[in-house]
């Protein structure tokens, strides 16, 4: 506990040390690297003034927060709205005057047969609303006017006559989409959500990561992405409704410090903003649990699967181990985040399954492998001998592998395999790219809901500090209780009784 | 009964360690197959029971062709004890578990017969003290005797030893031979792969002399260890028995004729004293004399030990100029000269087909002291 506090106080320090860099003109900013979020494209609108900049992309908008206070970036590219929500929970931050440009932000609607109904519809809808003022109304209600902490919208009364939409939303960008009070909420959303009413849809949401959203849409997974940016390169590849907002584009820079709370004030402050508040500490828990589920069925059915393979592999010889090694090489090659990909958006891309089940296929499928490399090292480990001997006794296959050879195999791999599950568990980290709100997900978009850069950073490190701490306990205890030479005399020689 | 028919193997390199072996194995046999390496010899007792499939021919047990499709193996395996080289005890489990499990899960044995069973067969190895130990805890000896007991526990019709002391220190050969004797002596059919001679010699019944993958010659211990009638089997047998080395220069690896002096004596259970004594001789004789004295050396060596007569023997034979050995410089050699055990010859050699022109015989005998 003493070293969390030394952490957690050091990297509160790290602020203090920084001083601020004088910019007014975006011309001042050449030369310096500027972030910006990945896939919204607002570098393009100042590129030509800042010739010699290097651009730094984050995911999320408020890691640039962080990047700026940490001086990682001495300015970074965020719309006037998001700004002013930053700006009350940093008052540190300054803004150039000019704005860096306008962006219009419309929807991407789903290649799929509802494509030319939906984009009528909308486009019908965006017209209206335009026509009558609802835009302008909505406009002032979240951007201009927003209130993070009372501001909600209305997700109800849905006819649903007309189906379901699927709608890709980022979830943790304010005040477009965000969770608000364990709900969706925001901008798109309240805009999506009136939209359906209008039509007759059931609206479905699912938390995306920005540069998620295109793809997934165009795979036909979601029928309607939100918020993208309008830019020619966008408009070649998907099909786009007309635009629903414009908004200036700032430039953030750090501004003069003001005194702030004591270290003990700020934690007291920081755990009741992300666990108190909203109650969300159950967001936390329900992500912790989606960890735990997709990381424990993944073990268990990636074992199963994994072993089956083997013995299939045994059996049937070369061509079996041949098409084993060619999946092997094609799943083991490709990193995570990709496979998860493909999974949701090609190989289940029209089906209903959910991020987290695809999720859990696609670790069963990469803990299968590992499973199958383990067995084979620890089985080679093993040696011809010993099989040798058993099929010369009369053993036959299936006795000599389960009663021979896997007992003292499973020695030689349950290290690797404790290894394993904790890389898997690190590795679930990852789902949030498919919609699923697991630990890290939720841990993000309360982060984007608290602009607390460390403090939910570290107490989701310890969440997975502790499972993967109970995970690798329970293998540990199934390594020693069925260790052979753990046994007890008593038990080696159960049912015999001994001369004296 | 096994009768082995025609058994070809051709390994997937194309190599043929076995070519065309026809034997029969009668009920109470103990044969042991002997013959340089790489002759097929642990092929052909691997074919027996399976272990290793033949490319054609048939074996034939108790009346059934075990090479057939759908012979059920196992059952047969059961029948047939194997012994290895590399003893391959099972790592996981206790000696007393590694012979009883075979016992339960093979022959349906109830766990106080199967532990009978290897109690008694554990005291009868001398090893009823390691029931609870796990086999990479003793000595290789102890793991052979464990394995043999492992194969005794299944009531084998026929046990098959390969090699069965190869991987041991000299030291531990012993105990593993006597257990063996134990056996042959109670008259189970056996087979056993060896390089140890006098072993094979003093065991078996018959002896497989196997060469180029063939059974080159068959035959009591006496008639292929006393009496062989083919070529190659006489070479093996003498080749067996003797060290030949040829001395053209002055560059000759004594320390290389020395180690392997040193093993043959280890064999054939020399003492090192009376090794010790035939290198000073032939230090003395060969290179500090006839090869020093003469421009163009060329001496032929033979070291040789009979058993029966428990005498070993050194023959020089060589070209130049003749050497006498009482004009030897060294004391230590003039005083080993002196000694009763040992007797020395010379003599001169006439047409020799190498041309060789002097001999000198040299025979040491022992005197426990």
């Amino acid at each position: 506990m003493f070293k969390k506090i030394i952490i957690l106080a050091a990297l509160a320090l790290v602020p203090c040390f920084l001083f601020a860099a004088q910019f007014t003109e975006i011309e001042d900013l050449d030369g310096h690297d500027i972030g910006v979020q990945t896939a919204v494209l607002y570098e393009e609108l100042i590129q030509d003034r800042v010739p010699h900049s290097t651009f730094q992309y984050y995911t999320m908008p408020n890691d640039m927060i962080l990047a700026l206070q940490s001086g990682k970036v001495d300015a970074y590219l965020i719309e006037q709205v998001s700004y002013g929500v930053q700006k009350k929970n940093h008052p540190d931050l300054a803004v150039l005057e000019e704005p860096a440009g306008y962006i219009n932000a419309t929807c991407i609607i789903g290649e799929n047969e509802r494509q030319g109904r939906l984009l009528a519809e909308l486009n019908q809808f965006i017209a209206d609303s335009r026509e009558n003022g609802m835009l302008d109304e909505l406009y002032d209600y979240w951007i201009a006017d927003f209130d993070p902490v009372n501001d909600t919208c209305d997700v109800g009364g849905f006819t649903g006559e007309n189906g379901t939409i699927a709608v890709a939303v980022e979830g943790g960008y304010e005040p477009f989409s965000f969770i608000s009070n364990g709900h969706i909420s925001g901008f798109d959303v309240d805009f999506i959500c009136r939209f359906a009413r209008a039509y007759g849809y059931t609206p479905e949401f699912y938390e995306v990561p920005f540069e998620a959203i295109a793809p997934g849409v165009e795979s036909g997974k979601y029928d309607i992405g939100m918020n993208i940016v309008v830019s020619e390169e966008r408009n070649e590849t998907g099909t786009l409704s007309d635009v629903y907002y414009t908004t200036p584009i700032m430039l953030v820079v750090q501004g003069e410090a003001e005194g702030g709370l004591s270290f003990f004030e700020q934690l007291a402050e920081s755990f009741n903003k992300t666990f108190i508040r909203e109650n969300r500490w159950v967001l936390f828990l329900q992500g912790a649990g989606v960890t735990l589920m997709i990381t424990v069925t993944s073990i268990l059915a990636g074992t199963v699967l994994g072993f089956v393979v083997y013995l299939i592999c045994r059996r049937f010889g070369r061509a079996a181990n041949s098409v084993t090694n060619f999946f092997l090489w094609l799943i083991h090659g490709m990193p995570t985040v990709l496979l998860l990909m493909i999974l949701y958006y090609i190989v289940f891309g029209s089906s209903s399954l959910s991020g987290t089940w695809v999720s859990v296929v696609g670790f069963s499928l990469m803990f299968a492998c590992s499973m199958i490399d383990m067995l084979r090292v620890g089985c080679n480990a093993i040696g011809r001998g010993q099989l040798e001997a058993s099929t010369a006794m009369g053993y036959s296959d299936n006795q000599s592998f389960f009663r021979i050879i896997l007992p003292q195999a499973a020695q030689h791999f349950l290290p690797i395999y404790r290894n394993e599950v904790v890389t898997l568990i690190k590795e679930t980290s990852v789902v949030g790219y498919i919609a699923v709100l697991d630990l890290t997900k939720i841990s993000d978009l309360v982060r984007s809901r608290t602009y607390e850069a460390f403090f939910p950073l570290i107490v989701t490190a310890v969440m997975y500090f502790i499972l993967t701490a109970v995970l690798t306990r329970i293998v540990t205890a199934i390594e020693h209780a069925i260790d052979p030479k753990r046994r007890k005399t008593d038990k080696i020689l159960r049912g015999v009784k001994q001369e004296e | 009964m096994i009768e082995i028919r025609h058994l070809r193997k051709v390994f997937d390199d194309d190599t043929i360690p076995l070519k065309d072996i026809d034997i029969t194995i009668n009920d109470g046999d103990v044969i042991s197959i002997i013959g340089p390496s790489g002759t097929g010899k642990s092929t052909l007792l691997r074919c027996i029971n399976m272990l290793c499939e033949p490319t054609s021919g048939s074996i034939i047990v108790d009346g059934q062709d075990i090479t057939q499709k759908g012979c059920n193996l196992n059952e047969i395996r059961k029948k047939m004890g194997m012994v290895f080289q590399s003893f391959n005890l099972f790592g996981h489990l206790t000696i007393i578990e590694n012979i009883m499990n075979p016992q339960i899960t093979l022959l349906g044995r109830s766990r106080q017969e199967a532990y009978d069973k290897a109690m008694y067969l554990l005291q009868q190895v001398g090893l009823a003290s390691k029931v609870f130990n796990y086999p990479d805890e003793l000595s290789g000896g102890q793991q052979q005797r464990v394995a043999i007991a492992r194969t005794l526990a299944m009531d084998p019709d026929i046990i098959l030893f390969d090699e069965p002391t190869s991987a041991l220190d000299p030291s531990m050969i012993g105990e593993v031979q006597s257990v063996i004797k134990m056996l042959a002596k109670s008259g189970r059919t056996m087979m056993i792969v060896t390089h140890e001679m006098d072993f094979a010699r003093k065991i078996s019944n018959r002896i497989l002399f196997m060469y180029d993958g063939y059974i080159y010659e068959e035959g009591t211990p006496r008639q292929i260890f006393e009496h062989p009638q083919k070529e190659m089997t006489k070479r093996f047998i003498q080749r067996l028995s003797s060290l030949t080395y040829r001395i053209s220069s002055s560059d000759f690896d004594i320390e290389a004729m020395n180690e392997e002096l040193t093993a043959y004596g280890e064999k054939l259970l020399i003492e090192a004293e009376r090794l010790s004594k035939l290198t000073l001789a032939f230090e003395e004789i060969c290179m500090n004399n006839i090869v020093n004295d003469s421009e163009n050396p060329d001496v032929l060596v033979k070291v040789e030990y009979s058993e029966k007569l428990d005498i070993l023997t050194m023959l020089v034979c060589y070209k130049g100029e003749k050497f006498d050995v009482y004009s030897s410089a060294s004391k230590l050699f003039l005083d080993l000269l002196a000694e009763p055990t040992t007797e020395v010859r010379q003599d001169d050699i006439k047409d020799d087909p190498l041309g060789y022109e002097h001999m000198i015989s040299m025979r040491f005998r022992w005197v426990e002291e």
